[in-house]
């Protein structure tokens, strides 16, 4: 291709493969919470809600217009913790909505409040919505090391406070009869996931984080009951999936973030035609990967 | 010696494959199929030039490739439309090229907008109370052919500083172009100087220098502002002014949502004319001359079938 020799496509090509491998690391482990908790399309709500700030900050005379501006970034950050916030509140015992209506109502909410701000301000912005939103293929690499570095340290915050946020997650009454302070480890569980969320759109797009998010997670399920091993499983599957996404992208020469995302699909119906073929009762034990982590 | 001859002979005909002049050529990267076309023009085949966008594509929005970036990494020169038209998607992807001479400000990076016409360009300070405005002015500028002459004028100049024994071959070249468009140019205000003056309305803000060069009149947009879904007030008031001035044409991009104007033509008796604005948007518009001269016979058939004056 174009005279280039393959190291040197590979090397165009290794920092949207390490960003998609640190997109699995974090989203994979955070989409075992999200699926566990029913609460799907949260990371969109979140990532709406985080752009609904950013339009906002924007089109206020303190950034100056300038997307990139870091009172943007601030503000933006400002309205993840509101809703995150929000999100914490919303899920009571004997709540009678449920939690997926309010977290779609906001989705739209802020998806056309950004709407209305930007039909109000004086300056074009008919760009804004794609300078707010990444695309994996033009990541560079100090971003790959600002994004590792930030998720290093919520990865590091989540695996401190496992115990709380993982209980919370797959037993939420029981914990909160025994007293503990769901409320808060609800709000930090958001506002960290909003935190990563907010990230990843910014370098990734909306699709293929919603993917990352919620694909090996689901796949995982297919095949394992116990945290370790969905991580086991949702890691793997992750890898191999941005592997082959970015290659086909690639030799079909390809839009890079939609391709990974089909990757995705076809790999899931992929993996659940497996499981419908492999008989239940050696199907736990052939797919355990030697991974024993029950006990994280 | 006799391998020395062999290895010169097998050199020649490698050379005479071909080899040795797409390697001489210079390798020009374009946004859009118009810029691509000029360059085309005034280069020949000294230039191996390709277009990103492709004509029928929106340029303000492009979907990035793996082959962008590989190709802008190879590239002696890239030409853009500026005026923040491809702000939304191009800067990534000249930072990941890694190709320093295309980098802004770079001599291989070319922005065609600094010698043209721009319209729109606000006067003074912006300021919050003159509503909508374009910072940088109209980036549709190639819509007009006298940018066209421009923008190949300074191609001209461009391509010679890149390979000055090329001179007297790219200047023969423009001298070419221009003779055509000259006459592109005859031809297409003859067919429109019956229309001098017609009052239009056009989707997107897309047509400004169009109008500008044939001498008729934008007197609204279906967008209020770029990008924004029009209101409803937005909607009647312009439905009023168009009754009222009897405007009969609509213009709209092929990429645009045709449900609203077709609701407006509906209403007003406008005929909604969907018209390609770059090179490559149909078939028929293969190159910057036949671009216009698609357009205009479009545009003339149609007002002709509507009676407008």
């Amino acid at each position: 291709m174009s005279g280039l020799t393959i190291g040197e496509i590979l090397n165009f090509l290794a920092a949207p493969f390490v960003a998609s491998l640190i997109l699995t690391g974090i989203h994979s482990y955070l989409g075992v919470h999200v699926v566990e908790r029913g609460v799907i399309f949260v990371d969109l709500s979140l990532a709406q809600i985080a752009a609904l700030g950013a339009t906002i900050a924007i089109l206020l005379p303190f950034s100056s217009g300038d997307p990139h501006a870091p009172s943007v970034y601030w503000v933006s950050l400002l309205f993840t913790f509101i809703g995150a916030a929000i999100f914490s509140m919303i899920r009571g015992k004997r709540a009678r909505i449920p939690q997926e209506a309010i977290i779609g109502i906001s989705y739209a909410v802020a998806s056309a409040a950004a709407i209305l701000a930007m039909s109000k301000s004086t300056s074009e912005s008919e760009h804004l919505k794609d300078m707010l939103v990444g695309n994996i293929i033009a990541v560079s690499w100090p971003e790959v090391g600002e994004t590792a570095a930030l998720y290093a340290a919520v990865g590091i915050f989540h695996y401190i406070f496992r115990k709380q946020f993982l209980s919370i997650s797959m037993n939420h009454d029981r914990v909160e009869a025994a007293g503990l302070n769901v409320k808060w480890w609800d709000f930090l569980f958001y506002a960290s996931f909003g935190f990563v969320v907010t990230s990843s759109v910014a370098i990734a797009g909306v699709l293929l984080v919603f993917c990352y998010l919620i694909v090996p997670s689901v796949a995982a399920m297919l095949y394992a009951d116990t945290i370790g091993k969905r991580l086991a499983i949702g890691w793997t599957m992750g890898t191999v999936v941005s592997a082959l996404g970015v290659y086909l992208s690639l030799v079909l020469d390809l839009p890079t973030g939609a391709t990974i995302v089909c990757t995705f699909g076809l790999a899931l119906v992929l993996m659940a035609i497996v499981r419908v073929l492999i008989p239940r009762t050696n199907g736990r034990q052939t797919q355990s990967l030697g991974f024993s982590g029950s006990e994280m | 010696m006799v391998m020395k001859k062999l290895l010169q002979a097998t050199a020649a005909a490698i050379a005479l494959l071909g080899g040795t002049e797409a390697f001489a050529a210079i390798k020009v990267m374009t946004t859009t199929q118009d810029l691509a076309s000029i360059v085309a023009e005034v280069g020949g085949d000294k230039v191996a030039v390709e277009s990103i966008a492709k004509g029928y594509q929106d340029p303000h929005f492009v979907e990035a490739k793996p082959s962008f970036i590989i190709k802008l990494h190879t590239a002696d020169l890239l030409v853009v439309v500026g005026r923040d038209l491809e702000i939304g998607w191009l800067p990534p992807l000249i930072t990941q090229s890694r190709n320093p001479k295309i980098q802004p400000g770079g001599p291989g990076y070319f922005d065609a907008s600094q010698t043209v016409k721009i319209l729109d360009m606000p006067a003074g300070q912006i300021t919050r109370a003159m509503g909508d405005v374009h910072p940088s002015g109209n980036p549709h500028y190639w819509l007009d052919p006298g940018n066209g002459r421009r923008i190949a004028q300074a191609l001209q100049a461009k391509l010679t500083a890149l390979s000055q024994g090329d001179a007297a071959y790219f200047a023969h070249r423009y001298a070419d172009f221009d003779r055509r468009l000259a006459e592109g140019q005859k031809r297409w205000n003859a067919a429109m100087a019956p229309y001098k003056g017609a009052k239009i309305v056009t989707y997107h803000r897309s047509w400004t220098n169009f109008a500008d060069a044939f001498s008729l009149e934008v007197i609204g947009y279906v967008e209020p502002k770029p990008g924004i879904p029009p209101s409803p007030r937005h909607t009647l008031e312009l439905e009023q002014e168009m009754k009222r001035q009897n405007v009969k044409i609509l213009l709209v991009d092929p990429y645009f949502d045709m449900k609203t104007p077709k609701a407006i033509g509906r209403d007003t008796g406008a005929k909604v004319l969907m018209m390609p604005p770059s090179v490559g948007g149909v078939p028929e518009a293969g190159n910057y001359i036949a671009l216009f001269d698609y357009d205009i016979n479009l545009l003339v058939s149609t007002m002709k079938q509507m009676g407008t004056q």
